[in-house]
């Protein structure tokens, strides 16, 4: 069985941040190309990113280490990330494993206002 | 003031967690593109009260990727043996080919650091400890999917004495 993740600008908010939705599956077959893609972003300067997880449907310990990189390359390089979003069993994996104490979540509806 | 508890990884050949009997059993070449599709075939029947929500596929896909990736290096001519239980809880015991985790008492190590650093808050320790990273660790792996499967197997985690077999389960408050 095929699971995708898709990540989707949705543009700028008006503090500044990039913002993506999650969609589908962050596992060990698409984290990767992901955390790539993210990477490269964060390595081109200080940028805030944020993704909205509402379209998250699963997370494993690939995406979460994803995650985890994405959060230690953002403070390499003097950027941020924030979530929305987080729930059912991408939040539960997270808290599993205590990552959710490192992760800065903003309301879904207080994001893009 | 809060209790401070750090586990562990345990290697006990004895153990009861490695009595199969009674448990059904299935075996899978070591395809890693299938790891996924391994653990939806066995939790075809299981319980819908024992999934919740998917989080149980994940869980015990992480065992099966360990296996797979880390213990038969993804060689398909080596397999992976699951025994299963899902009557009353989830049991299982999944046991590779390969030389076994031969870094536990390292991870147990580490493990010991990164709780102590959650539990004193210092969150610029934890975010460098967040991932563990072995001799043998690709630069795709996680490095944390035993930090959760301590927590998510609340009946216990442990290894066999050639770390390549461990048996996990987990208990539900609700008795079906």
């Amino acid at each position: 069985m095929e699971h995708g993740l898709e990540w989707k600008v949705l543009g700028t908010a008006p503090d500044g941040f990039l913002e993506f939705a999650l969609i589908g599956d962050c596992d060990l077959y698409n984290a990767p190309s992901f955390l790539r893609d993210m990477v490269a972003r964060l390595g081109a300067g200080p940028t805030r990113l944020r993704f909205d997880c509402a379209g998250l449907r699963y997370l494993d310990s690939t995406g979460v280490g994803a995650i985890i990189k994405l959060l230690q390359a953002a403070k390499a390089h003097g950027g941020e990330l924030r979530f929305t979003g987080l729930m059912g069993t991408p939040r539960k994996v997270l808290t599993l494993c205590n990552v959710i104490s490192i992760i800065k979540e903003d309301r879904r509806d207080a994001a893009r206002s | 003031m809060s209790q401070f508890i750090v586990r562990k990884l345990i290697v006990d050949e004895r153990n009861e967690l490695f009595d199969a009997q009674g448990m059904r059993y299935i075996e899978f070449p070591s395809d890693f593109k299938r790891i996924r599709d391994y653990a939806a075939q066995v939790l075809q029947d299981c319980p819908e009260a024992f999934l919740e929500d998917g989080l149980l596929e994940q869980q015990l896909s992480e065992i099966i990727k360990n296996g797979i990736k880390h213990g038969n290096r993804s060689d398909p001519s080596k397999l992976l043996r699951v025994w299963y239980d899902l009557r009353k809880r989830v049991r299982f015991i999944v046991e590779d080919e390969g030389e076994g985790f031969v870094d536990l008492d390292d991870w147990n190590d580490f493990y010991r650091r990164r709780q102590t650093a959650l539990h004193n808050q210092d969150f610029d320790a934890f975010l460098e400890l967040a991932s563990y990273r072995g001799p043998k660790s690709g630069p795709d792996d996680g490095g944390n999917s035993l930090f959760a499967a301590l927590d998510y197997w609340n009946g216990g985690m442990i290894y066999s004495e050639a770390r390549n077999k461990v048996g996990v389960v987990r208990w539900y408050s609700v008795t079906r």
